[in-house]
């Protein structure tokens, strides 16, 4: 046993933020975790040891989920940052209705939708890609599941984008966001039934809480997790899938000619560019991994980008092959605390990438633009300067 | 050797049926049924596949 060599990487610096995978290959190849006295936490940089820690709940807790205390505080008595026997619980009510089970009912209204939009897109022959499929798309299906109307609609992007923000290190990104954050928090805290539209998952929710199915308070904050978790995240992988088949239009064909590689193709993306790349999680004993030991009590990143491109794990990592389908990646993390809404994700990313493989022969992209966000990478602007269709 | 499924922990994702049809499938209400528990040498593989992609760890193989 011996102690983690250090590094002097910082994880939230605007230039590794926007392009994280030269400093996680250095941290990778320096040991499978690393202490970094720039961010005061420990790094877990391999896939097996990332992997190992998302099972391990008894010794990696989520009470510090997030990279600053007042998050870890806002966020407690969630599920999201709890942990077993008061998860089990909490997550069981989080994910009745957010489970593939549940949400078959949505599945041929979600491939309309995707399909009527992308349609439109192609017809229109150039297009910004982030605002027009990206963040147009979950927003709709997002809005509808949960029965937003009205002014709420018009703040949810903002509201997911700064969610994520603040799970971040107090920075200057997590101060200026706690206020729109604390805009959602607030808003949860005080929604009731009416508010939202009959028949939808967020009104199931609040007559489940009536019928005493879903313990009593915990509406508001399910609403806040499916908004706080769920729609940031799936903007950026929509905005990578567009972006990724732009750049290998050799792996859109190979879509095109199988569409049964339509979820091979969004498991591959999200290995390649997972939303979020960095997750916290807190010692609860002094633990050896892999023979190097990160002390009790320390705050841990889990470096899911990092282990998603390990050369130990995946032959040709840096290489975007959909043919791969690397069905393990940790991007949805994994274990007790596996992405609660990753049925709906896939949902949604797949019937993209189905209507995109119908629809298009090629994207003719413009440079991305990317802007430095604590928790969830993604490209803010993509031209799509023209569409050869399919 | 048999597969452990954690009933209460199962969200019916599906990916251990993908990797694993002879061995477990969703029904119509999207629960997973196992078809065989027990196992034989010849199915190990492919069990430990579907135990490796259920992505909330609620199979085993015991």
């Amino acid at each position: 046993m011996s102690t983690p060599p250090t590094s002097d990487v910082d994880l939230f610096a605007d230039d590794v933020v926007v392009d994280p995978y030269p400093a996680y290959a250095a941290l990778r190849e320096l040991g499978p975790v690393v202490r970094l006295p720039a961010n005061d936490l420990y790094a877990l940089t391999r896939y097996e040891v990332v992997r190992g820690a998302l099972a391990d709940w008894e010794s990696f807790s989520s009470t510090s989920i997030a990279f600053n205390p007042a998050a870890n505080e806002a966020l407690t008595g969630t599920s999201l940052a709890s942990d077993p026997p008061e998860h089990t619980r909490l997550r069981a009510a989080l994910t009745e209705n957010l489970t593939p089970r549940a949400l078959r009912g949505l599945k041929g209204r979600i491939e309309a939708k995707a399909d009527a939009l992308v349609a439109e897109l192609v017809d229109q022959g150039s297009f910004e890609a982030v605002d027009a499929l990206a963040r147009a798309f979950p927003l709709e299906v997002v809005a509808d599941l949960i029965g937003f109307t009205g002014h709420v609609r018009t703040n949810m992007l903002r509201w997911g984008q700064a969610a994520m923000q603040v799970i971040g290190p107090m920075n200057r990104r997590t101060a200026e966001n706690f206020p729109v954050a604390g805009e959602l928090y607030a808003w949860c805290a005080q929604v009731t039934a009416d508010d939202l539209a009959p028949g939808s998952v967020g009104r199931g929710i609040f007559e489940a809480e009536a019928r005493g199915a879903v313990p009593g308070g915990t509406a508001g904050h399910i609403i806040h997790q499916y908004l706080g978790a769920g729609l940031d995240t799936t903007v950026a992988a929509i905005g990578n899938v567009v972006a990724l088949f732009a750049e290998h239009p050799e792996q859109l064909d190979l879509v095109r000619a199988d569409p049964s590689l339509v979820p091979a193709a969004f498991n591959e993306v999200l290995r390649h560019w997972p939303p979020v790349n960095a997750w916290g999680r807190r010692t609860t004993r002094d633990v050896v991994v892999d023979g190097l030991v990160v002390p009790a009590g320390a705050q841990v990143a889990l470096l899911l980008g990092a282990g998603n491109r390990d050369p130990r794990h995946y032959d040709d990592p840096d290489a975007f092959l959909v043919a791969r389908n690397p069905v393990d990646h940790l991007a949805f993390g994994y274990g007790p605390h596996g992405c609660a809404g990753q049925g709906l994700a896939r949902l949604e990313a797949h019937a993209v990438i189905d209507a995109l493989a119908r629809r298009v022969r090629r994207l003719v992209v413009g440079p991305e633009v990317r802007v430095p966000a604590n928790i969830t990478r993604s490209i803010e602007r993509l031209p799509v300067l023209e569409v050869v269709p399919a | 050797m048999k597969i452990v499924l954690d009933r209460p922990r199962c969200e019916g994702h599906g990916l251990c049926e993908e990797a694993a049809p002879q061995l477990m499938h969703l029904d119509e209400h999207g629960e997973l049924v196992l078809d065989r528990e027990e196992l034989a040498d010849t199915d190990a593989s492919t069990a430990q596949a579907a135990v490796r992609v259920c992505p909330v760890a609620a199979l085993r193989i015991a």
